[in-house]
């Protein structure tokens, strides 16, 4: 996407881009240190480059005044659990960013309108099986979204990649079959439900969808830019854009993993659907990584298979640190449209492979 | 949030990574230790990419500006949003409070393991060591406990590691271990039940050697298998406080 385009874009008078250019362009007074006003660049670089040296010697005083001074029993978890979000969902995050970049930079757009076919209808199961070769978590799949939707796939097709991919790869279902010994129809019904959600997602989204509900994912420089420098643009814009929202996803996910006790799970166990639902819900509050999930999931032993399907079917597709992850690479007026329905057919699907392979 | 601060971002991210693996063994308190070599890269590779781009913003400063085009039009590609800045609030926990590992706060509301019997078969081995007492972890320890209706573990002595944590509804205290799946965000417990010994501090850490407690009735009936203690030492440093 060369600059104009994506100005041209920018300026259409809709609801999604308005909103989208509020997160994209924040307030300049929110920023660190303000561009002063007409003031010279340099003098904006060196204020930059004192702020940090405050911050590094800030984390030195503090590290060397109040190491060992935190003794708060709930505050220290949430913190080892905050810590223990960020730093797994870390390598997922850069690994992703550097695959969508490498997408961006290194793959001509040519490649992908031969793989991917041209009718959306055709290419949204293309794009859901082919989830199946990513073996990462929900982390990684974002940027990689937004690095094909950069190369001209179809957006319905990108999506359904998006939520086929945490759900579908090897890694998940190997780690499904093995939470889950002597009940293999686990992981198979963890497969297919995710797999026709994606894919309904993804052919709505192709009937229904309008493109200026996506901010459309950028890179510094236009699709003719290729080599090492627009590599190393795409993956900061990539990483900087979903990592602060990865960030507050993990504060909340955090703060309600310590704090919201289990108990209350137990008390709507025996209800068939009402525990389907609060699994879906402890699911997108809890935002365990794809790969874990079926480990935790395993020991809810008082619910019923269908409602650990649940678990296992909504988690890696709509979560906290998702929502986040998503409203940051491409805006919330997407955010809004996209996840009640992503919701409704990961249930709809739950339910239906549930009662029938379950 | 101008290209430059986003480096400097990236550098701080990076390095707050390797911090925990390289020149510390933190990361464990966070995250399994097969995720080691995974948080090494993405460190490297965000501190290489910060100073890259710290490099190009400033050699970009000093004249030869052909990347500064986003100055003069709508959509800045060379910035970030305000939200990026909340990168460091990661780095400002690992350096500043360093959290500890999960301990007995999180052990008394986490969900207990779960145990499936046609697991046990596959996940230890059938036979012990013929002498001295057999060391365990106390996953294996609850899942033989309640799935072994041969009762192997029936008068062997056997040493487990944990951390003492409070029985708040009756006698005695348990030794707990917390297991990992991925990281601390999915913590569920193991635990015993030690009614011989006098309660250590919450929190402090035990290798203790003793016998099953062998239930008299069905295995599954029992809510917490017992163990009597025979001897016990303070761990002082537990090298991965999960299993």
């Amino acid at each position: 996407m060369s600059e104009r385009p994506s100005r041209a874009l920018a300026s259409a008078p809709s609801l999604g881009d308005s909103l989208a250019r509020g997160w994209d362009e924040p307030d300049d007074g929110h920023e660190l240190p303000p561009p002063e006003w007409g003031r010279p660049a340099r003098s904006g670089r060196t204020a930059t480059v004192w702020l940090f040296a405050l911050i590094v010697l800030a984390l030195t005083a503090g590290q060397a005044l109040l190491a060992g001074r935190f003794t708060h029993e709930a505050f220290l978890a949430w913190a080892t659990v905050f810590t223990a979000i960020s730093l797994q969902a870390l390598p997922f995050l850069v690994f992703g960013v550097a695959l969508s970049a490498a997408i961006t930079a290194f793959v001509p757009a040519r490649f992908w309108q031969r793989v991917v076919p041209r009718r959306a209808a055709l290419a949204v199961p293309v794009a859901g099986l082919s989830g199946a070769v990513l073996p990462g978590c929900e982390c990684a799949s974002v940027p990689v979204a937004g690095g094909l939707m950069r190369r001209g796939v179809a957006p319905a097709a990108a999506l359904t990649f998006l939520l086929a991919a945490p759900a579908i790869n090897p890694v998940v279902v190997v780690a499904t079959v093995v939470a889950f010994p002597g009940q293999p129809e686990m992981a198979l019904a963890r497969f297919l439900a995710s797999l026709a959600a994606a894919v309904g997602v993804g052919w709505l989204w192709a009937a229904f969808g309008r493109t200026d509900w996506l901010r459309p994912p950028r890179a510094g420089h236009g699709a003719d830019a290729t080599g090492w420098r627009a590599f190393v643009d795409a993956m900061r814009h990539d990483l900087m854009h979903a990592g602060g929202f990865l960030v507050v996803g993990g504060l909340v996910a955090a703060g309600v993993n310590v704090l919201v006790p289990r108990d209350w799970l137990a008390a709507v166990a025996d209800t068939p659907v009402l525990s389907v639902l609060a699994m879906a819900l402890l699911a997108v509050v809890l935002s365990i990584c794809s790969e874990a999930d079926a480990f935790i999931v395993v020991s809810f032993t008082e619910f019923s298979a269908t409602a650990k399907l649940a678990f296992l079917v909504v988690g890696p597709m709509i979560d906290l640190k998702l929502i986040a992850l998503q409203a940051g690479s491409f805006g919330w007026a997407f955010v809004r449209r996209f996840v009640p329905l992503t919701l409704a057919l990961t249930l709809l699907f739950t339910f239906l492979i549930g009662g029938w392979l379950l | 949030m101008t290209r430059l601060a986003q480096g400097m971002v990236m550098v701080l991210l990076g390095a707050a990574a390797l911090s925990v693996t390289v020149t510390s063994q933190t990361y464990l308190n966070y995250v399994r230790e097969e995720f080691r070599p995974f948080l090494v890269a993405a460190g490297v590779v965000l501190v290489l990419l910060g100073a890259v781009t710290v490099v190009l913003d400033l050699r970009s400063a000093h004249g030869d500006d052909t990347d500064t085009h986003g100055h003069s039009h709508g959509h800045d590609h060379a910035r970030a949003p305000a939200v990026a800045w909340l990168l460091l609030l990661p780095v400002a926990v690992i350096f500043v409070v360093a959290p500890p590992a999960l301990g007995a706060y999180t052990a008394a509301t986490a969900d207990q393991a779960a145990v499936v019997e046609s697991a046990a078969a596959d996940e230890f081995d059938a036979e012990f060591p013929d002498d001295g007492p057999v060391e365990m972890k106390l996953r294996e320890f609850v899942v033989r406990a309640w799935t072994d209706e041969e009762r192997t573990m029936a008068g062997r002595d056997i040493r487990l590691a944990g951390f003492a944590m409070p029985n708040p509804e009756g006698e005695g205290w348990y030794l707990a271990r917390l297991q990992i799946a991925c990281c601390a965000a999915d913590a569920i417990v193991n635990r015993v039940l030690i009614e011989n010994q006098p309660e250590p501090p919450e929190d402090s850490w035990w290798t203790v050697t003793g016998r099953w407690v062998e239930p008299e009735g069905s295995l599954q009936e029992v809510r917490d298998h017992r163990f009597e203690v025979t001897e016990m030492t303070a761990v002082d440093n537990p090298p991965d406080p999960y299993e």
